[in-house]
């Protein structure tokens, strides 16, 4: 038991340490600039109608951390993402990351939104391990809003059978 | 030198043999009992309780079985069949779980691994714990406990002292706040709450939750100081409505937990968690507004 408190002791004053004495480390320690940039200056905060026909909501919320992220698309008939707007809350990695996506759907196709991966998100904003789960969260929002769009069409169109049958 | 399979047997056999005891052992852990001599826990039983079963008469295979699981859980200690710790300084046996100082030479002891957070706090294994026993305890640990009071001993003792008394702290926090209580109760049992989405939350839920957060978000820090009590108003009508719903929560846990329904109280708590995040933001407003 002595051995592995001195141990722990021992590591933490290395650590630190480290961080006194090294300031390149100690910038790992804060958010990338990249994070902060989102943070400060998000992009596409805001909300869309969800009951427009064209809207699909995404909503998704993480219990380990207890993060809440609402991510909204608006298609249009040739089924491109021409606007979207997201609501996060929750830490600075899980606001980026979901401001991230709203900038990288628009302009793409619902196809192609569908390819969009949380590797693609956390290595554009360098984020550290721990916080990988808040790319994966708003990669499902991604995937949970065109869900929603989808339904939303299927219902459009069985309303329109229904109409003419 | 006895491998986790042997030991991995070992346990069913002992399953077949002593019936009763695993019983009792799963119903008082269910039960609200105090339970400081009997020492339950629902991993692997530690070497204190087996020192406790005296209704178990030991025969020869027993003891064996005894030994052959004591050894495999703790290989550090090859010693011949004894199941109670000693102290460190005078190796008188130690008759205490957990203990704290060694009753025949007063000496500091190192906690023991895998020491229940519950036992260490003499708090019975259940959700809804008496906070202000668990606060008397407390301060009555660190008083006797606490580095200070190791200044002039030896490097030893100063180090026991210290690794105890942060677990006591530990273990302090842990159980004083009913979120932290749970998920170390759950994690008790082996089950944590994973990182990543929760594809089974209700969408109305989060809809509430974004709601609350939304409405959080529109209080802004006034200008002029006559609108500071209208916003503490606005602000406390939230946090009473937090207060209502975690309270439900809490007792929807407790029932959960003393059911053993692990799976809704683990859905519980993630709700608990969210309206956790929300009160922190409720608190850092009002101390803006400060």
């Amino acid at each position: 038991m002595a051995i592995v408190s001195l141990r722990n002791s021992a590591s933490s004053l290395l650590l630190f340490s480290r961080r006194l004495f090294s300031p390149e480390l100690k910038a790992q320690c804060l958010y990338h600039i990249k994070v902060v940039d989102h943070y400060e200056n998000p992009r596409n905060v805001g909300t869309l109608d969800k009951n427009s026909k064209n809207v699909g909501t995404g909503l998704v919320g993480a219990p380990a951390c207890g993060d809440v992220m609402k991510l909204q698309i608006e298609v249009d008939d040739h089924g491109m993402i021409v606007d979207a707007k997201f609501k996060t809350f929750g830490c600075g990695s899980a606001i980026a990351s979901s401001s991230l996506a709203t900038e990288w759907v628009k302009g793409k196709s619902v196809e192609e939104a569908l390819k969009i991966r949380n590797t693609d998100i956390a290595k554009e904003l360098c984020l550290p391990p721990v916080k990988l789960h808040c790319s994966m969260l708003a990669e499902d929002a991604i995937k949970a809003a065109l869900s929603d769009y989808r339904i939303k069409q299927q219902d459009k169109k069985e309303k329109r059978v229904q109409a003419t049958g | 030198m006895l491998s986790y399979n042997s030991l991995r047997i070992v346990c069913p056999f002992r399953a077949l043999l002593h019936p009763n005891w695993l019983m009792t052992n799963r119903q008082t852990v269910n039960k609200t009992v105090t339970c400081s001599a009997h020492c339950v826990s629902n991993n692997f039983p530690k070497k204190d309780t087996w020192q406790r079963q005296n209704n178990l008469k030991p025969t020869g295979n027993e003891r064996k079985l005894q030994y052959s699981t004591y050894a495999a859980s703790s290989p550090r200690n090859y010693c011949t069949g004894q199941f109670k710790l000693n102290c460190w300084n005078c190796k008188q046996p130690l008759d205490q779980t957990p203990a704290f100082f060694c009753m025949t030479c007063k000496a500091v002891q190192p906690p023991e691994e895998d020491t229940s957070l519950f036992n260490i706090m003499d708090c019975d294994y259940k959700f809804s714990l008496d906070t202000h026993k668990l606060q008397k305890r407390y301060l009555h640990l660190q008083r006797s406990l606490h580095p200070d009071n190791f200044s002039q001993k030896s490097v030893e003792e100063q180090e026991y002292s210290e690794s105890y008394s942060a677990l006591v702290n530990k273990a302090y926090h842990t159980l004083l706040k009913p979120l932290s209580r749970g998920l170390y109760m759950l994690e008790l049992k082996g089950m944590v709450i994973e990182e990543g989405t929760d594809s089974g939350a209700d969408p109305e839920f989060l809809m509430e939750l974004m709601e609350i957060n939304e409405a959080l978000d529109e209080v802004k820090t006034p200008e002029e100081a006559n609108k500071i009590g209208q916003h503490t108003k606005e602000l406390a009508l939230v946090s009473s409505s937090l207060s209502g719903k975690q309270a439900v929560l809490t007792e929807e846990i407790d029932a959960a937990l003393l059911k053993g329904e692990l799976q809704s109280a683990k859905a519980l708590l993630a709700q608990m968690k969210y309206f956790a995040n929300i009160e922190e933001k409720v608190k850092e407003k009002l101390s803006e507004f400060m």
